[in-house]
């Protein structure tokens, strides 16, 4: 189910913040940044770039300096808007002496959502601590803590989710579940905002991206136009190969032996191409779309914004 | 107010799971089941005759039952009064902290709560914790008492509320000093100040004249002037225990005193609060 409208609306954003000795430090200098209703959106950039006082300004956890802050529609201050929210800090302290279930109830409580204990259990199963919910918090690894803490931004259904580093400390397979319950928050019109330094993660989830480099945002848009042309493919075939008839078909090639880049608009047209190539002597063993992945966006969108 | 007293009320389930808290409802428990059992006083026709303590005879003059417990109701009083605020200023030192520590605050100010809402939660919380602990501890002990003098009051049980207050408005103190930095140790050491200072404050009118009249005792005065007069309401605490005469006015001012410190104290709590980043 889609939405229409904006679930993040953010202009002119600046903040910095005060030093009682030495000069202010400016994390966020006059970003502009618009989220549809039902994206998943990933914010990407370095160490320092600005990513989490950005989250934190969504959630007026840090005020901004200049600039405005819309969160699905409202003031992300006013409690109402931020009964809509649910959100994943990077650092987690919880509060040792609870166990699962009880910390689940606290935020139920806070949040003014009402659960029956049937459903506490449920949104512990559902993060995969099933058999620990009664547990106190304080013997969590850091991947369970994590997970609580997932379990406690779900609570309640929101509207948009805010993770900052929500796989931080969960083993390959808890990774892989907590994609699939993204999938399936998102399915069900939620909207997503990631902040992860696993591109790999990112990639994965969003279907949009932005790039922010030293307080700016210096790239955004579809995962897809951001990460290259979606009519290159990049074929290897088996050594060796027939350059001079590869390069009169239109292949041109790649920084490896035996690996060429073409363009077609259609897979009519590339197969059309591949058959041409076989004819020819070629033998294809790989083939994928010529795609740059997100660190190769990230590492060029750092180097343009240098 | 919903919002608000769900936090308190987070704030004491968490606090039942502490061990300082849960030793000192052991320690409070154990000393009134010990002195039940080691205690034993023989009142006839409203007089105490005799008094046995673990077992050994305490020698005293035969008098009347509620004139031999002044004494004991005033020792108990000053007891509870400075241990129980002691032992608040320990015990209760990193709730502040601990709530505003890295990676907790984030989560609550992300939840629909609004900031004042938070710390005055906190706030209600630990003085439910102290009102709750004084009325068992002064409790259990004027009962044990009464039963076994015969002298039935419930003065003591005042005394200790009025302990209760006053480590209301020294705790506002350790909230609002945790909100400029972060730290347990820092708000014990605010809380441990204020008591001492406060005891001064309380014998100040006695002690400026052994300041040189002039810069030294006017800078006393005037150093000691915005405490809470700690030491008074102690001393009031204990009279009105012991049923002496108590100089109400008096306590009605360094109660008025008291609270306004403790009032203002969180309310520059919660200026720092609305303004800082976390």
């Amino acid at each position: 189910m889609r939405q229409t409208g904006l679930a993040i609306e953010v202009s002119g954003l600046h903040k910095s913040y005060r030093s009682l000795i030495g000069a202010a430090q400016v994390a966020l200098r006059g970003v502009d940044l618009r989220v549809p209703r039902g994206t998943a959106f990933g914010l990407i950039g370095q160490n320092g770039a600005g990513k989490t006082s950005f989250l934190k300004t969504l959630l007026g956890v840090v005020r901004p300096s200049a600039g405005s802050v819309r969160v699905l529609g409202g003031d992300p201050e006013e409690p109402a808007v931020r009964r809509r929210i649910g959100y994943l800090p990077e650092r987690l302290h919880l509060p040792a002496a609870l166990d699962g279930i009880g910390f689940l109830t606290s935020v139920a409580r806070l949040k003014g959502v009402r659960v029956a204990a049937q459903e506490l259990r449920d949104a512990a199963h559902r993060v995969g601590l099933s058999n620990d919910a009664t547990r106190l918090i304080g013997t969590y690894s850091k991947g369970m803590k994590q997970r609580l803490a997932l379990a406690a931004a779900l609570l309640g259904a929101p509207d948009l989710l805010v993770l900052d580093e929500p796989t931080d400390g969960v083993d390959p397979l808890g990774r892989a579940d907590i994609r699939v319950i993204l999938a399936e928050e998102r399915a069900r019109g939620a909207t997503i905002f990631l902040n992860s330094h696993l591109l790999s993660e990112t990639e994965r989830i969003c279907d949009r991206i932005g790039v922010l480099a030293r307080g700016q945002l210096v790239r955004e848009g579809p995962l897809s136009e951001l990460s290259g042309e979606t009519d290159a493919y990049r074929c290897r075939f088996a050594m060796p190969a027939p350059v001079d008839p590869l390069v009169s078909l239109g292949f041109t090639p790649g920084e490896e032996a035996g690996v060429f880049r073409v363009r077609a608009a259609c897979a009519e047209t590339l197969n059309a191409k591949l058959d041409a190539a076989r004819s020819r002597g070629a033998l294809l063993v790989d083939l994928r779309r010529d795609v740059r992945d997100l660190e190769e966006v990230l590492a060029a969108a750092m180097q343009g914004a240098a | 107010m919903r919002v608000t007293l769900a936090v308190a009320r987070d704030l004491l389930v968490e606090a039942l799971q502490r061990r300082w808290i849960l030793a000192l409802w052991l320690a409070i428990t154990a000393a009134v089941i010990v002195l039940a059992m080691a205690l034993r006083m023989e009142v006839v026709d409203g007089a105490l005759a005799a008094t046995r303590l673990f077992g050994h005879a305490v020698r005293h003059d035969i008098r009347s039952a509620e004139g031999a417990m002044q004494p004991v109701f005033q020792a108990v009083a000053y007891v509870i009064f400075y241990g129980g605020v002691f032992f608040g200023v320990l015990a209760c030192a990193d709730f502040g902290a601990e709530l505003f520590s890295p990676g907790r605050i984030e989560h609550l100010l992300a939840l629909p709560i609004r900031r004042w809402q938070l710390l005055l939660g906190t706030y209600i919380g630990v003085i439910t914790l102290s009102v709750v602990g004084a009325l068992y501890g002064a409790g259990a002990f004027t009962v044990l008492l009464s039963v076994k003098s015969g002298v039935w009051t419930v003065r003591p049980i005042v005394a200790a509320l009025l302990a209760s207050v006053t480590f209301s408005a020294i705790y506002g103190a350790m909230l609002a000093s945790a909100l400029f930095v972060r730290s347990a140790a820092v708000a014990a050491a605010v809380g441990g100040m204020l008591l001492v200072l406060g005891i001064i404050a309380g014998y100040r009118d006695d002690l400026a004249p052994l300041f040189n009249a002039g810069i030294s005792r006017a800078t006393f005065l005037a150093a000691t002037a915005l405490l809470p007069r700690v030491s008074q309401i102690a001393n009031a605490a204990a009279d009105l225990a012991s049923s002496h005469a108590v100089d109400f006015p008096r306590l009605a001012r360094s109660l008025f005193g008291l609270e306004a410190f403790g009032l203002g104290s969180l309310a520059v709590g919660m200026w720092q609060f609305e303004r800082k980043d976390f």
